[in-house]
């Protein structure tokens, strides 16, 4: 319970600022009209993912899933900016 | 959903309900409250005992902070009063820090804004407990587990949302009814409360979120990006050419003007912003709130010297990001309507602190010993902890507007007495939630907080009976609304009383509420 606790909110919080950072980067502009409304999705994402956590059959799982998925959305993050897409 | 992740959920709600509720209490207690913050100013300084400096101008006042403090003219905030029994107020930026001073105060200035408002204490008893700094980081992390606990309990009601959504089971069985009026109340205000977790973590973590947004995924570059979106100033250079500047008034009225041509029917001013004061190139940025639009706070920038418009915030005018970041303030603090919503969001902000009380209700009657009149430890001090911090929190509050009361008639500053009645009252009842039986200190304390609040609004109504039947205005009956409310509130607190001793009297005996339970 506690592993995915944890998981949840660290992981949690990383994944849901790169996320919307990804998401924004995407639009036309780099999302620059949409940068208030995308700030204030961030919590209830975090809560979310916090919640969803509690999904995983172990606290191993949830730290596995969630940190590979942290590690695509920098990757996509990180080779969006690279590529200039 | 399986049952064992709904037992799962079930157990995060509980755990995060019992971290979050008293805080969250409170926060809803004094929020219910603040929803008047403007009739509770009026209370404390009703318009027949003005405040110090209440007749000052804001071009008097401006003239006074530029003669002892030159260096403020590059940057500086008016706070206008909100009605004319208040003083306008400077404020600036000396050496980092902030400066706060009325007309009088202006060889020492403060580091408050309005220290002495009994509405801006209520205010920060609302959003940080009224603790400095540490307070809004605590509120914002109260919020975020606000939030996991509020998502949890759908997730755990959805199952039978549909089934029993409206059923109040009144009977014998007691743990069914305080479960359904939880569930119920919780669901119906699910908006409501929806807006406050988001909001709240939003205003309480704001920089420190941001600074971690901008460093774990925005390559450094979102305060600059947020400054943009959010900027209202247009950012000038100083000419070094003086020039004449137009007056308060005069520049209020151009961007009056302007505002009702941008679709908002009303645009009532509370603050103004000068960069560059007496400068050829000068902005005057006016803020105004408008009613009947989620931009409750719109803004006109003008060149502070002929009153051109450089740009317009308000109404139809906003851009996507202006709107959003307008609407979390109009949808937090309930302005974009008028007395309906407020009381609306009075009432709800009532429920919610209702909301919190039951839930930890539910946690002792869940943990409740049927066949032995001694109670688990766990129970017990949760049972004190809960009548201790709630209900004296409603004591406090009520002691911080008879400490405003007196103070005023006595004459001396409020600050000090405000916090010491509200903080002293606050600990005597924990402390009292921990010394006597829980049922008789539960009657007790709600007594003390009825006759408080009731009397307090008795005396203040008859000392003003004259001034406000003489001087009958807008302002004068704010006072009456006070008053009655609390008159209200005490007679809820007396019922709450009544049904309490009658369930100790009359209850099952097997439990912390009732009469003379065992000491464990």
């Amino acid at each position: 319970m506690i592993a995915r606790c944890l998981a949840g909110t660290l992981l949690g919080f990383t994944l849901s600022a790169l996320l919307i950072a990804l998401v924004l980067h995407l639009l036309p502009n780099h999302g620059e009209a949409f940068l208030i409304p995308g700030l204030i999705l961030f919590f209830p994402l975090w809560t979310a993912i916090m919640a969803g956590a509690y999904l995983f059959r172990s606290g191993m799982r949830a730290w596995l899933v969630l940190g590979g998925a942290n590690a695509l959305a920098f990757l996509a993050l990180w080779a969006g900016r690279a590529l200039g897409v | 959903m399986k049952s064992a992740t709904l037992r799962t959920f079930q157990t995060v709600h509980t755990w995060t309900g019992l971290l979050a509720g008293f805080a969250l209490f409170v926060a809803f207690y004094a929020g219910a409250l603040t929803v008047f913050h403007d009739d509770i100013a009026a209370w404390q300084s009703p318009p027949w005992r003005s405040a110090t400096d209440a007749h000052v101008s804001a071009d008097a006042l401006i003239e006074r902070l530029l003669a002892t403090h030159p260096a403020a003219k590059d940057d500086f905030g008016i706070v206008l009063p909100k009605d004319t029994s208040h003083a306008a107020y400077a404020y600036w930026m000396e050496g980092g820090e902030e400066r706060f001073a009325t007309a009088s105060q202006m060889e020492a200035p403060t580091a408050e804004g309005s220290e002495n408002e009994l509405a801006d204490f209520v205010y920060a008893l609302h959003d940080s407990l009224g603790l400095p700094v540490i307070g809004l980081y605590l509120m914002g992390i109260v919020s975020v587990i606000y939030g996991l606990a509020l998502l949890t309990g759908i997730l755990i009601h959805l199952p039978q949302l549909f089934g029993d959504f409206f059923a109040m089971r009144v009977g014998r069985n007691l743990k069914r009814l305080w479960q359904d009026a939880h569930n119920a109340i919780g669901v119906l205000s699910l908006p409501f409360h929806v807006i406050f977790a988001v909001t709240g973590a939003l205003f309480c973590l704001f920089t420190i979120t941001l600074a971690a947004l901008n460093t774990v995924a925005f390559d450094g570059k979102l305060f600059d990006a947020f400054a943009k979106a959010t900027a209202t100033t247009p950012t000038v250079v100083a000419s070094g050419t003086p020039a004449r500047m137009l007056s308060a008034d005069e520049l209020i009225t151009r961007a009056r003007a302007q505002a009702l041509t941008a679709g908002v029917t009303s645009f009532d001013p509370d603050y103004m912003h000068f960069a560059h004061y007496g400068d050829h190139n000068a902005v005057a940025e006016v803020r105004g709130l408008s009613r009947h639009t989620l931009g409750t706070y719109g803004t006109v920038a003008m060149s502070a010297r002929d009153g051109s418009v450089l740009a317009t915030y308000v109404g139809d005018r906003y851009s996507f990001n202006g709107i959003s970041y307008a609407a979390l303030f109009g949808l937090h603090f309930g302005s974009f309507g008028g007395r309906a919503v407020q009381w609306l969001y009075f009432i709800l902000g009532l429920a919610g602190a209702f909301l919190f009380y039951s839930g930890n209700l539910l946690y002792i009657e869940s943990r409740r010993r049927r066949r032995h009149a001694d109670q688990p430890m766990r129970t017990q001090v949760m049972a004190r902890a809960t009548i201790g911090v709630c209900i004296g929190s409603c004591l406090a509050i009520s002691g911080a507007f008879a400490a405003t009361w007196i103070a005023v008639r006595v004459g001396v500053e409020a600050g000090t007495p405000q916090r010491v009645a509200c903080y002293g009252l606050f600990l005597a009842a924990c402390a009292y939630a921990c010394a006597r039986p829980v049922a008789r200190a539960t009657v007790e304390l709600l007594w003390a907080t009825a006759l408080l609040t009731i009397l307090v609004a008795v005396v203040d109504l008859i000392g003003n009976a004259a001034d406000i039947t003489r001087a009958a205005s807008p302002l004068g009956w704010s006072v009456v609304g006070v008053d009655l409310t609390g008159i209200a509130l005490g007679l809820v607190f007396i019922a709450f009383a009544r049904a309490t001793k009658r369930r100790a009297r009359r209850g099952d005996a097997n439990s912390v509420w009732a009469w003379q339970p065992a000491r464990g």
